[in-house]
């Protein structure tokens, strides 16, 4: 998204259209967390203390962040995403990397599906998107900043090396600016320069982001886009190679699945207070039963205590049992609204 | 222009007023002091253009000027150099000073007197007049509650509420309030204004120790402070201030009597203790006995105090932003104080237990929210 916060400030509130806005902290002591396009003309960014931009621009406007807000239109915006690919991998609010070699709905450019994106965006919350299309993630995030703003570009794999050779030390995103000066003080100032030092002249400066640089500057990036969705469960299940119908072997198979479904929840790390088996029978027909603990699972016995009283003589079937499963869910995220807040008094 | 001045004589006048000038002004001539002498009398001003604060001393000349003087590198001269009488020579035309100390000569450029800009004058005004000791009272008392939320102007400020019989001053950040009224300052007619924060700190920092009397001179726009050979105008900030009077709550019931400077000590030494945002402690108090805890769950760290005190109500549990109270308790010269509480989610009002005939003061706190009550 363009100017993301300061671009949802003017659109919502028609007065501000046209003019530099800041969005963010007071003038005395916060940062710009974002700034419109008529503000950048007079060198404001975001990242830039408050104070600052406002002497580089006196008539700048400060309006007060609204997350919520900005919430709501990146959630709209997602929505536009998943219509064409579960493959999407947020990077903030308004960023995100698409993978559309298969999409929903089977069209065939990537260039085409971009602009159907832009178009929907622009008609669904009024704001003006950028995209960068390419092959790997990295030249897509360099292509999306090139034509900002309500740009599209695309860089095509013929055209990666000769656009990378040109491109400015400081513009290769992953290169910080940091990284930036110390890589000018070494005598590289392009793309070019950055593909004439060897891997091993790069691992040593720059550690294991080295060889990140290594590849990038030759258009290799083989990141895949993840889609980190927000993990409501953890779970194992067993399809056995006959149906089982007794009580014993339900058990000893029971206590296998919960052995590896506990390890699996340890790993993922967050207490969970809602336990299921899952029983799928021969005939396909599956049902599930769950139960939800005062105290989130701790130990393996308590996982297994809990999932045993789920099964009785009642579930065995005729036909067999051709899977189980074990899941434990209802997780415990750490909840904002539970910590102490400061009131406020209503004026 | 030439003129001859005491150099100790001038330094001072000049740090009286040098507060007003920014490091980075929005008009570079502002980076200087004005120089302007008549009759054989000097005016200096300083601006920000927001506010700006003169001074008058008599000195040795014998022709009439004006000349904008670099402000930082003319107190560095006079810091360092010993007492002694100092000759300023100016041309008017390149507007270039020469300063003769008996150590040397020093050379600087100044700028264009007229490019300075006006300071407003009072017109159409109305006047009071208070002790300076009065007013230093009122500004230290309210200050520190102001807020910084440039995008909350009138809060920035101090309001102040003249009355026939009373002033009262009000400062808020929207977390707390303070309410602290005079009836040994009076106007003949009922007027209110928001002097900004700024111009009472300079105020604060410039009036005398001795008591000496301030008129204070308004319109609708401006503000004009006089006392001895020091002026201060600053312009008001032109906002509703908060409908504070009905935020005040009255059917705070649940009274509490304790020494402040034993509830402060302990508030200090729990406070460490504190969850480092919030700065949240719990007050509870059961019968005669105040409980102050704290934890930081982060650090495992946590603290707990017992405090006798006098107690009229029910059992209650409220927590409180330590800063604050810390701030509040600190700010207040009694020894005794009541806290009145309502509900853990209501705002907590402290009061001294006795007050001055011709004070009264109020502080009003908003609670942190306990997370078991939510």
């Amino acid at each position: 998204m363009d100017a993301f916060y300061a671009s949802v400030e003017q659109h919502d509130n028609p007065e501000l259209k046209g003019k530099p806005i800041a969005v963010g902290g007071s003038i005395d002591r916060g940062v710009v967390a974002a700034a419109s396009y008529e503000a950048r003309t007079y060198g404001v960014k975001s990242a830039m203390p408050s104070s600052i931009a406002a002497r580089r621009c006196p008539q700048l406007i400060f309006v007060k962040p609204r997350f919520e807000r900005y919430k709501e239109i990146s959630q709209q915006i997602r929505e536009v995403f998943f219509e064409y690919t579960d493959l999407v991998e947020p990077l903030s609010l308004d960023e995100a990397y698409l993978d559309v070699t298969q999409t929903k709905i089977g069209l065939p450019s990537a260039t085409i599906i971009a602009k159907e994106i832009k178009d929907k965006i622009k008609s669904r919350t009024g704001l003006t998107a950028s995209a960068g299309i390419s092959y790997c993630k990295f030249l897509a995030k360099t292509a999306s900043d090139v034509k900002k703003p309500d740009g599209l570009f695309v860089i095509l794999p013929e055209e990666a090396e000769g656009y990378l050779k040109k491109m400015p030390i400081h513009q290769f995103h992953g290169i910080g600016k940091a990284t930036a000066e110390k890589m000018k003080v070494a005598g590289i100032f392009t793309g070019n320069d950055l593909r004439k030092k060897s891997l091993e002249d790069l691992t040593r400066r720059y550690g294991k982001a080295g060889a990140y640089y290594y590849n990038i500057c030759r258009g290799i990036d083989d990141r895949e886009v993840k889609q980190n969705r927000e993990r409501k469960s953890v779970s194992a299940e067993r399809t056995f190679d006959r149906n089982i119908i007794r009580m014993p072997e339900i058990t000893q198979e029971l206590e296998r699945i919960i052995q590896i479904t506990f390890e699996r929840y340890k790993k993922f790390g967050l207490p969970g207070k809602t336990v299921t088996v899952k029983i799928k029978y021969g005939d396909f027909q599956q049902i599930t039963r769950s139960d939800t603990l005062n105290q989130p699972i701790e130990e393996m016995h308590q996982l297994q205590n809990a999932i045993l009283s789920l099964v009785d003589q009642k579930i065995i079937r005729e036909e067999g049992i051709r899977l189980l499963g074990v899941g434990i869910s209802n997780f415990q995220r750490k909840d904002r609204s539970l910590e102490p807040t400061q009131l406020t008094l209503n004026f | 222009m030439k003129f001859i001045v005491s150099s100790s004589y001038l330094l001072k006048q000049l740090s009286a007023i040098n507060g007003v000038i920014t490091t980075n002004p929005v008009v570079p001539i502002l980076e200087n002091f004005l120089f302007e002498i008549s009759d054989g009398t000097l005016t200096i001003t300083a601006s920000d253009l927001q506010t700006s604060m003169i001074t008058e001393l008599e000195v040795e000349a014998k022709e009439d000027g004006s000349i904008a003087m670099p402000a930082k590198i003319l107190l560095e001269t006079l810091r360092n150099l010993p007492e002694q009488p100092v000759t300023f020579s100016i041309d008017g035309d390149t507007y270039s000073i020469e300063i003769n100390s008996d150590n040397g000569r020093y050379k600087l450029s100044g700028e264009n007197a007229t490019d300075f800009p006006k300071v407003p004058t009072v017109s159409d005004g109305y006047s009071v007049n208070m002790s300076s000791g009065v007013l230093a009272q009122a500004i230290n008392n309210t200050i520190y509650a102001t807020s910084n939320d440039e995008l909350r102007p009138a809060m920035t400020g101090v309001y102040i509420k003249l009355d026939e019989t009373n002033t009262t001053f009000v400062a808020t950040d929207s977390h707390r309030l303070i309410r602290y009224r005079r009836v040994d300052i009076a106007a003949d007619m009922a007027h209110s204004m928001i002097v900004p924060r700024k111009a009472l700190t300079l105020l604060k920092a410039t009036l005398p120790s001795e008591n000496t009397n301030v008129n204070l001179e308004f319109n609708a726009s401006n503000a004009f402070f006089n006392f001895n050979n020091v002026k201060m105008i600053c312009r008001l900030i032109d906002e509703r201030f908060p409908d504070y009077d009905n935020v005040i709550p009255s059917d705070n019931e649940n009274t509490m009597n304790i020494n402040r400077a034993s509830l402060l000590s302990s508030l200090k030494r729990i406070a460490i203790y504190a969850n480092k945002t919030t700065h949240q402690v719990r007050l509870k108090i059961t019968g005669s006995e105040l409980m102050i805890s704290a934890e930081d769950l982060d650090f495992s760290n946590e603290a707990n105090e017992r405090l006798s005190c006098e107690h009229d109500g029910e059992d209650i549990e409220i927590g409180f932003n330590a800063k604050f109270l810390i701030e509040m308790l600190g700010n207040l010269d009694v020894e005794e104080i009541t806290l009145k509480l309502n509900a853990p989610n209501r705002a907590g009002i402290i009061l001294p237990s006795d007050q001055d005939d011709n004070e009264d003061i109020l502080l009003l706190v908003m609670p942190v929210m306990l997370n078991n009550h939510v």
